[in-house]
Protein backbone atom coordinates (compact mmCIF):
# COMPACT_ATOMS: atom_id res chain seq x y z
CA UNK A 1 0.00 0.00 0.00
CA UNK A 2 1.34 3.50 -0.64
CA UNK A 3 2.42 5.31 1.81
CA UNK A 4 1.33 8.66 1.56
CA UNK A 5 -1.77 10.28 2.84
CA UNK A 6 -5.17 9.75 1.44
CA UNK A 7 -7.78 11.97 3.48
CA UNK A 8 -10.65 14.09 1.79
CA UNK A 9 -13.12 16.03 3.91
CA UNK A 10 -16.50 17.84 2.14
CA UNK A 11 -18.55 20.17 3.81
CA UNK A 12 -22.03 19.78 2.44
CA UNK A 13 -25.13 21.71 3.38
CA UNK A 14 -28.33 19.80 4.78
CA UNK A 15 -29.93 19.69 1.19
CA UNK A 16 -31.03 16.20 -0.53
CA UNK A 17 -29.39 18.11 -3.66
CA UNK A 18 -25.87 17.59 -2.21
CA UNK A 19 -26.35 13.47 -3.34
CA UNK A 20 -24.91 14.73 -6.37
CA UNK A 21 -21.36 16.15 -4.76
CA UNK A 22 -21.28 13.10 -3.15
CA UNK A 23 -21.44 10.54 -5.88
CA UNK A 24 -19.25 12.98 -7.96
CA UNK A 25 -16.77 13.17 -5.23
CA UNK A 26 -16.86 9.60 -4.69
CA UNK A 27 -16.34 8.55 -7.98
CA UNK A 28 -12.82 10.77 -8.14
CA UNK A 29 -11.80 9.80 -4.92
CA UNK A 30 -12.37 5.41 -6.71
CA UNK A 31 -10.23 6.50 -9.29
CA UNK A 32 -7.64 8.46 -7.56
CA UNK A 33 -7.18 6.23 -4.79
CA UNK A 34 -7.43 2.88 -6.55
CA UNK A 35 -10.47 1.60 -4.97
CA UNK A 36 -12.35 -0.93 -6.64
CA UNK A 37 -14.59 0.10 -9.05
CA UNK A 38 -16.90 -2.33 -8.26
CA UNK A 39 -17.51 -0.76 -5.07
CA UNK A 40 -18.29 2.29 -6.56
CA UNK A 41 -22.35 1.12 -6.39
CA UNK A 42 -22.53 -0.14 -2.64
CA UNK A 43 -20.27 2.37 -1.08
CA UNK A 44 -22.69 5.45 -3.34
CA UNK A 45 -25.59 2.96 -1.69
CA UNK A 46 -24.20 3.77 1.70
CA UNK A 47 -23.43 7.10 1.23
CA UNK A 48 -26.41 8.08 0.04
CA UNK A 49 -28.73 6.45 2.47
CA UNK A 50 -26.61 7.84 5.65
CA UNK A 51 -26.68 10.86 4.07
CA UNK A 52 -30.39 11.07 3.30
CA UNK A 53 -31.23 10.03 6.94
CA UNK A 54 -29.13 12.73 8.53
CA UNK A 55 -31.31 15.12 6.55
CA UNK A 56 -34.51 13.62 6.52
CA UNK A 57 -33.72 12.89 10.41
CA UNK A 58 -31.83 15.31 12.47
CA UNK A 59 -32.77 18.68 12.07
CA UNK A 60 -35.88 20.20 12.89
CA UNK A 61 -35.38 24.14 12.81
CA UNK A 62 -35.50 24.61 9.24
CA UNK A 63 -32.16 25.94 9.38
CA UNK A 64 -29.17 25.37 7.22
CA UNK A 65 -26.76 23.43 8.55
CA UNK A 66 -23.19 21.93 7.71
CA UNK A 67 -22.52 18.08 7.10
CA UNK A 68 -19.34 16.76 7.29
CA UNK A 69 -18.01 13.95 5.30
CA UNK A 70 -14.84 12.71 5.98
CA UNK A 71 -12.74 10.03 3.49
CA UNK A 72 -9.70 8.44 4.60
CA UNK A 73 -7.66 5.38 3.97
CA UNK A 74 -6.79 3.72 7.55
CA UNK A 75 -5.02 0.57 7.53
CA UNK A 76 -6.34 -0.71 4.17
CA UNK A 77 -9.98 0.07 5.24
CA UNK A 78 -11.92 3.01 3.40
CA UNK A 79 -13.34 4.92 6.87
CA UNK A 80 -16.35 7.75 5.66
CA UNK A 81 -17.03 9.36 9.17
CA UNK A 82 -19.87 11.81 8.91
CA UNK A 83 -20.40 14.55 11.28
CA UNK A 84 -23.49 16.64 11.69
CA UNK A 85 -24.91 19.05 14.62
CA UNK A 86 -28.70 17.51 14.56
CA UNK A 87 -30.52 16.40 17.13
CA UNK A 88 -29.10 13.31 18.80
CA UNK A 89 -29.89 10.46 16.70
CA UNK A 90 -28.63 6.77 16.29
CA UNK A 91 -29.40 4.98 12.95
CA UNK A 92 -27.86 1.32 14.48
CA UNK A 93 -30.57 1.79 16.51
CA UNK A 94 -33.21 1.34 13.61
CA UNK A 95 -34.84 -1.95 14.26
CA UNK A 96 -33.89 -4.08 11.32
CA UNK A 97 -37.01 -4.91 8.67
CA UNK A 98 -37.90 -8.88 8.73
CA UNK A 99 -36.70 -9.81 5.16
CA UNK A 100 -38.86 -13.01 4.96
CA UNK A 101 -42.30 -11.17 5.23
CA UNK A 102 -44.85 -11.39 2.29
CA UNK A 103 -45.69 -8.70 0.14
CA UNK A 104 -48.73 -8.02 2.01
CA UNK A 105 -47.66 -7.65 5.58
CA UNK A 106 -44.08 -5.93 4.59
CA UNK A 107 -43.99 -1.86 6.42
CA UNK A 108 -43.01 0.30 3.85
CA UNK A 109 -39.20 1.49 4.17
CA UNK A 110 -37.03 1.15 7.26
CA UNK A 111 -34.58 -0.55 4.53
CA UNK A 112 -32.42 2.44 4.14
CA UNK A 113 -29.71 1.94 7.09
CA UNK A 114 -30.36 -1.85 6.83
CA UNK A 115 -28.35 -1.81 3.43
CA UNK A 116 -25.74 0.51 4.87
CA UNK A 117 -25.14 -2.41 7.94
CA UNK A 118 -24.92 -5.02 5.11
CA UNK A 119 -22.64 -3.28 2.76
CA UNK A 120 -19.84 -2.00 5.12
CA UNK A 121 -17.93 -4.23 7.40
CA UNK A 122 -18.38 -2.00 10.35
CA UNK A 123 -20.80 0.78 11.51
CA UNK A 124 -20.24 2.40 14.57
CA UNK A 125 -22.40 5.73 16.03
CA UNK A 126 -20.63 8.01 18.01
CA UNK A 127 -22.39 11.18 19.96
CA UNK A 128 -19.95 13.89 21.15
CA UNK A 129 -19.69 17.73 21.63
CA UNK A 130 -23.29 18.02 20.70
CA UNK A 131 -22.58 16.28 17.23
CA UNK A 132 -23.69 13.21 15.82
CA UNK A 133 -20.98 10.87 14.16
CA UNK A 134 -21.77 7.43 12.17
CA UNK A 135 -18.20 5.89 11.31
CA UNK A 136 -18.31 3.49 8.78
CA UNK A 137 -15.80 1.82 7.62
CA UNK A 138 -15.22 -0.94 4.41
CA UNK A 139 -12.44 -3.33 3.98
CA UNK A 140 -10.66 -3.03 0.65
CA UNK A 141 -8.61 -5.61 -0.69
CA UNK A 142 -5.88 -3.00 -2.29
CA UNK B 1 -34.64 9.02 -15.03
CA UNK B 2 -36.01 8.07 -18.22
CA UNK B 3 -39.59 6.13 -18.32
CA UNK B 4 -40.78 4.87 -21.16
CA UNK B 5 -43.89 2.95 -21.34
CA UNK B 6 -45.59 0.20 -24.17
CA UNK B 7 -48.31 -1.73 -24.24
CA UNK B 8 -47.24 -4.82 -24.55
CA UNK B 9 -50.73 -7.81 -25.65
CA UNK B 10 -51.98 -7.45 -22.05
CA UNK B 11 -49.61 -5.98 -20.24
CA UNK B 12 -47.75 -2.47 -19.82
CA UNK B 13 -44.39 -2.55 -20.46
CA UNK B 14 -42.69 0.09 -18.01
CA UNK B 15 -39.11 0.43 -18.89
CA UNK B 16 -36.88 2.43 -16.03
CA UNK B 17 -33.43 3.94 -17.31
CA UNK B 18 -31.03 5.74 -15.49
CA UNK B 19 -31.03 6.15 -11.33
CA UNK B 20 -33.82 5.43 -9.25
CA UNK B 21 -32.21 7.20 -6.08
CA UNK B 22 -33.78 9.81 -3.35
CA UNK B 23 -33.72 12.60 -6.43
CA UNK B 24 -35.77 10.64 -8.13
CA UNK B 25 -38.05 8.82 -6.23
CA UNK B 26 -40.97 11.32 -5.97
CA UNK B 27 -41.22 11.77 -9.70
CA UNK B 28 -41.66 8.23 -10.05
CA UNK B 29 -43.63 7.63 -7.93
CA UNK B 30 -46.64 9.73 -8.55
CA UNK B 31 -45.73 8.42 -12.42
CA UNK B 32 -46.46 4.87 -10.68
CA UNK B 33 -49.59 5.95 -9.03
CA UNK B 34 -50.99 7.40 -11.51
CA UNK B 35 -50.65 4.48 -13.95
CA UNK B 36 -52.21 2.37 -11.14
CA UNK B 37 -55.09 5.11 -11.05
CA UNK B 38 -55.52 4.10 -14.47
CA UNK B 39 -56.32 0.62 -14.35
CA UNK B 40 -53.56 -1.09 -15.49
CA UNK B 41 -53.38 -4.11 -13.39
CA UNK B 42 -51.25 -6.60 -15.37
CA UNK B 43 -47.71 -4.30 -15.59
CA UNK B 44 -43.82 -5.83 -16.59
CA UNK B 45 -41.00 -3.61 -14.93
CA UNK B 46 -38.22 -3.69 -17.44
CA UNK B 47 -34.76 -2.79 -15.78
CA UNK B 48 -32.66 -3.27 -18.42
CA UNK B 49 -31.37 0.49 -18.57
CA UNK B 50 -32.26 0.52 -14.84
CA UNK B 51 -28.19 1.54 -13.47
CA UNK B 52 -29.01 2.35 -9.61
CA UNK B 53 -31.56 2.26 -6.87
CA UNK B 54 -31.44 3.20 -3.15
CA UNK B 55 -33.92 2.13 -0.57
CA UNK B 56 -36.56 5.11 -1.86
CA UNK B 57 -36.70 3.50 -5.42
CA UNK B 58 -37.24 -0.30 -3.32
CA UNK B 59 -40.21 1.26 -1.30
CA UNK B 60 -41.65 2.88 -4.68
CA UNK B 61 -41.31 -1.00 -6.05
CA UNK B 62 -43.01 -2.49 -2.61
CA UNK B 63 -45.70 0.43 -2.83
CA UNK B 64 -46.46 -0.95 -6.13
CA UNK B 65 -46.57 -4.28 -5.26
CA UNK B 66 -49.07 -4.00 -2.64
CA UNK B 67 -51.65 -1.85 -5.02
CA UNK B 68 -51.24 -4.90 -7.37
CA UNK B 69 -52.03 -7.08 -5.38
CA UNK B 70 -55.03 -5.22 -3.55
CA UNK B 71 -56.41 -5.66 -7.31
CA UNK B 72 -55.56 -9.27 -7.88
CA UNK B 73 -53.55 -8.03 -10.58
CA UNK B 74 -50.00 -8.84 -12.02
CA UNK B 75 -46.34 -7.23 -11.63
CA UNK B 76 -43.15 -8.85 -12.60
CA UNK B 77 -40.20 -7.23 -13.23
CA UNK B 78 -37.33 -8.36 -15.52
CA UNK B 79 -33.61 -7.88 -16.91
CA UNK B 80 -32.32 -6.77 -13.04
CA UNK B 81 -28.72 -5.59 -13.47
CA UNK B 82 -26.36 -7.97 -10.76
CA UNK B 83 -26.02 -5.12 -8.85
CA UNK B 84 -29.75 -4.36 -8.11
CA UNK B 85 -30.29 -7.68 -8.11
CA UNK B 86 -28.26 -8.15 -5.08
CA UNK B 87 -29.89 -5.41 -3.51
CA UNK B 88 -33.14 -7.36 -4.00
CA UNK B 89 -31.88 -10.69 -2.67
CA UNK B 90 -30.34 -8.77 0.91
CA UNK B 91 -34.07 -7.12 1.25
CA UNK B 92 -35.69 -10.13 0.67
CA UNK B 93 -37.73 -8.28 -2.48
CA UNK B 94 -36.45 -11.49 -4.51
CA UNK B 95 -38.63 -13.75 -2.77
CA UNK B 96 -41.81 -11.06 -2.85
CA UNK B 97 -41.61 -10.53 -6.51
CA UNK B 98 -42.19 -12.61 -9.80
CA UNK B 99 -38.51 -11.56 -11.57
CA UNK B 100 -37.66 -13.08 -14.92
CA UNK B 101 -34.32 -13.08 -16.77
CA UNK B 102 -35.59 -11.02 -19.68
CA UNK B 103 -38.54 -9.43 -21.25
CA UNK B 104 -40.00 -12.63 -23.35
CA UNK B 105 -39.53 -14.62 -20.06
CA UNK B 106 -41.52 -11.73 -18.25
CA UNK B 107 -44.68 -11.81 -21.20
CA UNK B 108 -44.47 -15.62 -21.41
CA UNK B 109 -44.02 -17.07 -17.89
CA UNK B 110 -44.67 -20.81 -18.90
CA UNK B 111 -42.82 -21.15 -21.59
Amino acid sequence: MEKSVKHQTLILANQLGELETIRASLKKLIVDWGIPSSMEFSLNLVLEEAFTNVVNYAFNNGREHQIELCFEIQEGNLVVTITDDGLAYDPTMIPEPDTELEAGKRPIGGLGFFLVKKFMDEVKYRRSENKNQLILTKKLAL
Amino acid sequence: MNIVTIQNGDFLVIKLQGRLDTAQSSIVEKMFLEILDHGHERIILDCEDLDYISSSGLRIFLIAQKKILGVSGTLRICNLQPNIREIFDISGFSMIFSISHDLVAALNPDL
